[in-house]
């Protein structure tokens, strides 16, 4: 059964252009030349219960857009969209109980005051009952061991750590569906990982429909057996993220490493393409088909071959190149 | 008490409630729908009072800030003060204001202006430009509650300690300041100030919504306090001008907030004309609200939620 149904959805923006210099400025303060750009372009998806999907794509590429019609923050300029059999931008309390908006460059929670404070505010707009509340709240503080800064002004915590309480403030009332804008932008590593885990598992338990937007490649192929690319405002690959590596992923690497005095790069040109050569080490690129015999080729030729390791060409690449093809 | 009495008096207590509870099975329901109705509002008002207890905690954050502000307000009140007594020298009034009169006027004007400010317009503004309105959008409460309750929780303690300060000026005067608490004439100036508060607020609520259409409201924000100032008569007292002023000004919001409520209190204007100039009042609040709900509407079509 789908949650989330978008057809033939389009978004435009209005903005003015203006002409160089304080004459263009004097110009434009009289009369503006009207521009319509469009965010996105007639796209249509549905997503099923429980899913969760990657949204991926380069900046402006209406990702956020999308996000903001389906939470009823923006009309739409043509098409429609329905959540859960209702239409967003209705903005009717009903469907917003049931579900939430995380932005990662965006904060609900009230600065200058501790995180605590702001769940209790969002405790009572969303009408949740005192012992439901406490529920929730130990699970999700418990998920991402924050109980000893809930008392501490937002002011001071870290980016990461105010995220995590910016997903707790915004899963209070137990959304169905979750609308997540780059959620890890701007975080290390470590704080990275902590995210996707807790929304790995949160989706898992709890079935929730999750939408994930984001540059992060880590997020997405951690995160997202299904991916819809977005690129200049219309859907460039909506599928599973597995069938877009077969799709998309022609080549294999292959890094060999030599023992002894190493070799000469003309040595092993003619195996397949040289991506990064050092006498001890080199990278061949080859067909995904041709990998495996160009791997029994190395290993029987004269050469001190040490190790050989095939991997995939990288998820990075693939996106650029789809990215790159609507340019 | 003995072992008896006690198993008599819980006996008694038990039948007692057995007798309630049946009551209120029996004949009761409607007292019972009634109960709930009640608890419902009583949740209803809960996250009104929980925003304000937040915003209070966070107004003591600031508590530096606040007792500058108060500085430059009395201040401002004494050099009114002196300017006036200069002005005064040798009269013994001026357009039927007694210099003790006009010392008055300042004073308790400034007490009324005090409770009726808010700083709404740059809170809301800013909200729609750095498109953090987004946030309040998809939560399930109205943005004018959200934000007029959170302008409330901020201001009390501000206000408060300007009150406070206010009213220690005074006492500073108690020679030259006229005291009137006649308790019709309490009534009615607390009624016009606490409506004089809700015109306000909306007022600044809808000059902060122009931010759907401009990047900033700051000019029109000074402008409409420069003659909200004027046309309250906190320059100096309206009768002062030819009487055409005094008659627009009754059919504005903005005197309500310092020269009606003072003219009121040095009983320099009748009860009556006061009792009528709280309808003007509601005529007012009713068409601001009637026009922020078409201004919102409209705005949030326009509203692109940039900022990211």
């Amino acid at each position: 059964m789908s949650i989330i149904e978008v057809k033939n959805l389009s978004k435009n923006y209005e903005y003015y252009r203006k002409e160089k210099g304080i004459k263009g400025s004097l110009k434009s303060f009289f009369y503006r030349e009207k521009l319509l750009a469009s965010a996105i372009k007639d796209i249509s998806f549905s997503i099923g219960e429980g899913e969760l999907v990657g949204f991926l794509g380069p900046n402006g590429a209406g990702k956020t857009t999308t996000l903001k019609i389906l939470s009823g923050i923006l009309y739409p300029s043509a098409g429609e969209a329905t959540v859960l059999g209702f239409t967003p931008s209705r903005r009717e309390a009903t469907y917003q109980k049931q579900f939430s908006l995380v932005m990662g460059q965006k904060n609900q929670l009230i600065s200058n005051l501790p995180a605590m404070e702001s769940f209790i505010i969002n405790k009572e707009i969303y009408g949740i009952s005192d012992s439901e509340f406490k529920k929730t709240l130990d699970e999700l503080v418990g998920l991402f061991n924050i109980g000893s800064f809930l008392d501490i002004s937002v002011k001071k915590l870290s980016l990461g750590q105010r995220m995590k309480c910016e997903l707790v403030a915004a899963l209070l009332h137990k959304p169905k569906v979750f609308f997540l804008d780059e959620p890890t932008i701007g975080l290390d590593v470590v704080a990275q990982k902590n995210i996707r885990d807790f929304l790995k598992t949160y989706n898992e338990e709890k079935k929730t429909t999750i939408i994930l937007t984001s540059h992060y490649m880590e997020d997405i192929r951690e995160l997202c057996q299904r991916v819809i690319i977005i690129n200049l405002g219309v859907i460039a690959y909506d599928g599973r993220l597995d069938d877009l590596i077969k799709q998309y992923v022609r080549h294999k690497l292959l890094t060999v490493t030599f023992s002894g005095k190493g070799i000469l790069r003309r040595d092993i040109e003619k195996f397949g393409e040289i991506e990064d050569f050092s006498a001890n080490s080199c990278t061949i690129k080859t067909s995904r088909s041709d990998a495996k015999s160009v791997a029994v080729a190395l290993l029987s030729s004269s050469l001190p071959v040490d190790d050989i390791t095939i991997g995939e060409e990288s998820l990075d690449d693939v996106i650029r190149h789809i990215f790159g093809e609507g340019r | 008490m003995t072992n008896y009495e006690f198993h008599c008096k819980t006996k008694l207590i038990l039948s007692y409630k057995y007798w309630r509870s049946k009551a209120y099975l029996k004949g009761r329901e409607k007292s019972l729908d009634r109960y709930c109705q009640n608890a419902n509002v009583f949740l209803r008002m809960k996250k009104y009072t929980t925003l304000i207890k937040a915003f209070w905690q966070r107004a003591l954050h600031y508590r530096f800030t606040v007792f500058a502000y108060r500085v430059g307000e009395v201040a401002e009140v004494l050099i009114l003060i002196l300017m006036w007594t200069t002005i005064y020298a040798g009269q013994s009034s001026i357009k039927g204001f007694t210099l003790q009169e006009m010392i008055t006027y300042i004073l308790i004007g400034n007490v009324f202006n005090g409770i009726v400010r808010n700083w709404l317009s740059g809170m809301v503004a800013s909200d729609i430009n750095e498109g953090r309105l987004s946030m309040f959008l998809v939560k399930p409460m109205s943005y004018l509650s959200y934000v007029c309750t959170k302008e409330i929780g901020r201001i009390t303690l501000p206000v408060l300690m300007s009150v406070l300060s206010q009213i220690l000026v005074i006492l500073c005067f108690s020679n030259t300041f006229i005291w009137n608490l006649d308790w019709g004439y309490v009534l009615v100036i607390s009624a016009m100030i606490g409506l004089a508060f809700i015109s306000e607020l909306l007022l600044s609520y809808l000059v902060g919504l122009v931010a759907f259409w401009t990047d900033e409201v700051d000019g029109l924000y000074t402008t409409m306090e420069r003659i909200k100032k004027f046309f309250s008569g906190g320059y100096f007292p309206l009768t002062l001008l030819p009487a055409v002023f005094v008659q627009i000004s009754f059919f504005l919001p903005f005197a309500y907030s310092f020269f009606i409520p003072a003219q009121i209190y040095l009983k320099k204007m009748d009860l009556s004309v006061g009792v009528y100039g709280l309808g003007v009042q509601v005529v007012w609040i009713a068409i601001l609200y009637g026009v922020i709900r078409i201004v919102w509407r409209r705005g949030l079509r326009r509203y692109e939620a940039t900022g990211i």
